[in-house]
């Protein structure tokens, strides 16, 4: 239960989710092919921010799931 | 809060110094606010410029201006031209899409401005490259940034996929390769992958010239060639050389009546608003002035300095933003401008005015630079936060026969600079002992008002990596000994060339990121990726049970190395191919001597070689190995697996392990036990092993290293590192520079640190912050005078600053709307404060304030 409960907080594949990394606050694109992204919902108590490489922004999905837009200056 | 006046009081040499400011009226202001205080623009007119100055700076990807957007004239002509011109020579094809984009696209008159000229239909906007990377125009078409019609814009994109750089390099290369590169977090993805480019006009003949000479001398070309072909007897193995010759200079004469015809469509359109709209008479007469001057230049040589002002801003716009895309603004700007500040400031013979007129000038140029738009790549929105893109000029050094090249042109360019306080175009400022302490003076005053620019190159490492290069030139003419003083930053770093020939063209001569912190992880994870991209990122170099002594991993990090540098170059080399077949330049070619002389295309005629790559992150890797070597193979208090199973944890239960690894020796205290393994590590790998390698030019590469905003986003994608590192956290700041926080024996420590490492590198960016009380007290200038010496005796290539307070930066977090002017040095370029991310910004602020002591004064021989 806790192992599932952990994957979910995690980005995995969920082809055609309706709660896509792409409209998640903690998004951001890749810097080369738009469509792939990055997932910064790490963020270190020390300021630092974990980023996690997603590999197809329309069909990953996790829990902790947002919609909206961090501004840049929550962002690196 | 504190205010600048330092309460410290100094022994030295039998003296009591103390810190009061140099200008008893500072005094009074507080820490938190000095730089909103600073600027001084020379004319109402510069200060209403600056007031109304459309900025686009970019971070985290992203436009800080909600009205800034992509263009879609530059895509819409360029393709409508591309598909008219089918079945002709490639690079007439792309001389008739730049003669339909100048022909046709809209003009942009902007109120106040004395320098004209804009590259998109409106000074909002910025244009885009199809012809380059297809991905890179789709992350804007699915951006807030689009241009529009969308449609027309998805509609030309999907036109260019076959035809575009992106398109015609990928199949030379492994899939799997290229998405390790594209991820950008152990190699800088290839520049046919992001459209990210830079170049060195050859501005001088644009000025000297002018562009008519120009058609003249590529018509001439074309007769001599014609001639040749049709002489008895025919030889085939020469005669069929002059196809494509011809071609190339009818391609030249296309761009150059295409850029006439431009330029005085903008001189028009002000005769025109002059004549009709206008009813200030003293603007309608500069009008009228501006109309006469863009009639006359680029077409004819230019005569004075308003003439060189706005030929060489129309030069740039061609070279680095309507041609093809390029960052950077790299001239040596005083010895360009000279010869028309003479005629006009000195000898008033031609557009007769005062010193005081051509620093308004420059301050006007400043201010068009920083209002000019670049349409590239979502990795270098990331990578420059708080500026919109890399603009950096140079000035300063020694001329061709090695004496002081700093005039009265160099201290109008500097004071322009502290006066209107701008981020953008940086100054690099090449430093000799033998320039002139008039300009030091002024090059000081924009340091400690906090501009972090200019920053500081040896002249004579420059002068003689230049001669070194030309020796391998594969045409045998590389620059000459004399020639070999003229050279500029490319970019940030890297110096090369400039001049009428022999500058360097495109990226993919020099330029490009590689991420040793990122490889020395997946080094220790046998070339595995787990904390970013969960995907193995290099080849296989064993696990840690087969890492046994430090020089297993120090092997392992050594391959892990060569492959990404090695594929790094080639794609470079590869883009290089295909730029000289699909991306000719015609402009660029018109106006330099050597393609010119010889019919060749600018990415494809090579006279001086200047390979080069940028290793950023290198001291959090070197950092690691030091405490990997002392704290597992010499002190055996941990091992490799204890502390890999700490940094899966991301230090997590491991605290007292974690401190350990945090107080090894570190770069940067003049500590031989670190410095001894950091020196090896860039002299014989990151260096001995680039430098094996040979680009298209016939030379070695090089390591230039630097940071930009690389930092950032390489230590966001990279776990927790051996260094005492937590993941995600940002590396280290710059090509050499310390760890931030981790300099503590003060400056001269971090020079004896630095100048140890000597072989093997073309440049290494040091980054220092220094006490601001200090900087602006009395002594400020002799302090700085003479670390700058010691510096240049210690043999160190660079060196820039950072003076701005904590306390103003903290106050510029809590309330970013009271302090636009705040500047920053980030690395390599400065940055308005305010325009950062808060990860970025606490980057600046965790760097080490150097204070200067007693034996710091007596290491450096200051007399105060």
């Amino acid at each position: 239960m806790q192992a599932e409960k952990s994957l979910q907080n995690q980005p995995h594949t969920e082809a055609g989710t309706s709660r896509p990394c792409r409209s998640c606050k903690w998004q951001t694109p890749d810097p080369t092919d738009p469509h792939r992204g990055q997932c910064t919902a790490n963020r270190h108590a020390m300021g630092g921010v974990w980023k996690r490489w997603l590999r197809d922004v329309e069909n990953t999905t996790c829990a902790r799931h947002e919609e909206g837009k961090l501004s840049f200056r929550d962002h690196v | 809060m504190n205010d600048i006046a330092s309460a410290k009081v100094l022994e030295y040499k039998g003296n009591t110094l103390r810190f009061t400011p140099e200008n008893p009226a500072e005094a009074k202001i507080p820490a938190d606010e000095l730089h909103e205080h600073l600027q001084k623009p020379s004319t109402a007119r510069t200060k209403r410029l600056k007031e109304r100055c459309r900025w686009k700076h970019a971070s985290a990807g992203e436009f800080i201006e909600k009205s800034v957007t992509a263009g879609i004239e530059r895509m819409r002509y360029l393709t409508e031209a591309h598909k008219a011109s089918e079945g002709q020579p490639e690079a007439i094809r792309r001389a008739l899409g730049l003669a339909n984009v100048l022909n046709k696209s809209t003009l942009v008159l902007q109120e106040d401005e004395f320098i004209v000229g804009y590259h998109a239909e409106d000074p909002n906007m910025f244009p885009l490259y199809p012809e380059l990377s297809h991905m890179a125009v789709q992350d804007y078409l699915r951006s807030d940034y689009s241009p529009q019609p969308a449609d027309e814009a998805a509609a030309i994109n999907e036109y260019w996929k076959p035809h575009s750089l992106q398109s015609k390099c990928q199949p030379y290369f492994d899939p799997a390769d290229l998405g390790r590169m594209y991820q950008v977090s152990s190699m800088e993805a290839p520049s046919f992958a992001s459209g990210y480019n830079s170049i060195v006009p050859p501005y001088e003949t644009v000025l000297e010239d002018g562009l008519l000479a120009r058609i003249k001398l590529a018509e001439k070309h074309i007769a001599e060639a014609q001639a040749d072909m049709s002489t008895f007897p025919w030889d085939g193995t020469k005669g069929l050389d002059n196809i494509a010759k011809i071609d190339n200079w009818k391609a030249m004469v296309i761009a150059c009546k295409a850029v006439i015809s431009w330029a005085r469509r903008q001189g028009r359109l002000c005769k025109i608003v002059a004549e009709n709209f206008e009813t200030d008479p003293k603007r309608q007469a500069e009008l009228l002035e501006i109309a006469e001057i863009c009639h006359r230049i680029p077409a004819e040589p230019c005569k004075g300095l308003k003439d060189a002002m706005q030929a060489k801003f129309f030069t740039f716009l061609i070279c680095h933003a309507i041609e093809r895309y390029a960052s950077g603004y790299a001239q040596k700007e005083d010895t360009l401008l000279w010869p028309y500040y003479k005629a006009s400031v000195v000898d008033k013979k031609f557009q007769p005015m005062s010193h005081m007129d051509a620093v308004e000038l420059v301050e006007m140029e400043r201010l068009k630079i920083s209002e000019h738009g670049a349409g590239k790549s979502r990795a270098y929105r990331e990578i420059f936060p708080g500026s919109n893109d890399l603009f950096i000029l140079t000035v300063g050094g020694t001329n061709a026969k090695g004496e002081d090249a700093c005039n009265d042109m160099t201290d109008a360019i500097l004071e322009a600079a502290k006066r209107i306080r701008t981020a953008e175009p940086s100054i690099v400022f090449r430093y000799s002992k033998k320039n002139r302490e008039k300009t030091l003076h002024w090059v000081f005053e924009c340091i400690r008002d906090g501009l972090g620019y200019p920053s500081i190159k040896h002249d004579e490492i420059g002068t003689a990596q230049m001669k070194e290069y030309a020796k391998f030139s594969l045409n045998g003419n590389g620059a000459t000994d004399e020639e070999a003083h003229n050279w500029v930053n490319v970019l940030c770093m890297s110096p090369g060339i400039h001049g009428r020939r022999k500058t360097q063209k495109t990226r993919s001569e020099g330029g490009g990121s590689i991420f040793p912190a990122k490889l020395l992880e997946v080094a220790l994870n046998d070339g595995y990726d787990w904390s970013y991209a969960d995907m193995q990122l290099g080849p296989k170099t064993g696990d840690l049970s087969s890492l046994k002594t430090f020089e297993d991993v120090w092997e392992a990090f050594r391959n892990q190395y060569q492959y990404a540098i090695n594929l790094c170059i080639s794609t470079k080399d590869v883009s290089r191919y295909f730029e000289q077949r699909f991306l000719q330049m015609p402009f660029v070619s018109a106006i330099d001597d050597g393609c010119m002389e010889l019919g060749m295309d600018a990415c494809a005629l090579s006279e001086q070689p200047n390979g080069w790559h940028n290793p950023i992150t290198t001291i959090v890797a070197a950092n690691s190995l030091v405490a990997i070597k002392k704290l597992v193979f010499e002190d055996r208090k941990y091992t490799l697996e204890q502390l890999s199973q700490a940094l899966k944890a991301n230090w997590e239960g491991f605290e007292e392990m974690r401190v350990d690894f945090k107080r090894a020796p570190k770069w940067g205290n003049d500590d031989d036990y670190a410095d001894n393994i950091i020196t090896r590590f860039y002299e014989e790998i990151i260096g001995g092993e680039m430098r094996k390698i040979t680009n298209y030019s016939g030379g070695p590469v090089m390591p230039t290293g630097q940071a930009v905003g690389l930092y950032m986003e390489v230590g966001s994608r990279t776990g927790p590192t051996p260094d005492g590192r937590f993941g995600g956290e940002a590396a280290d700041d710059g090509g050499i520079s310390p760890y931030m926080g981790t300099d503590k024996k003060g400056p001269t420590a971090v020079l004896r640190s630095v100048s140890k490492v000597q072989k093997n590198q073309k440049g290494n960016l040091l980054n220092q912050r220094l006490s601001v009380p200090i900087m602006r007290s009395k002594h400020g200038f002799e302090i700085w005078n003479s670390y700058m010496k010691t510096w240049h005796d210690l043999n160190i290539d660079h060196v820039q600053f950072n003076v701005v307070s904590t306390d103003e930066m903290r106050a510029a977090q809590r309330e970013p709307e009271k302090h636009h002017d705040l500047i920053v040095r980030v690395s390599g370029y400065s940055a308005r404060f305010v325009d950062i991310p808060t990860y970025g910004q606490n980057t600046i602020i965790a760097r080490q304030e150097q204070d200067f002591s007693a034996s710091d004064l007596e290491f450096l021989n200051v007399e105060l």
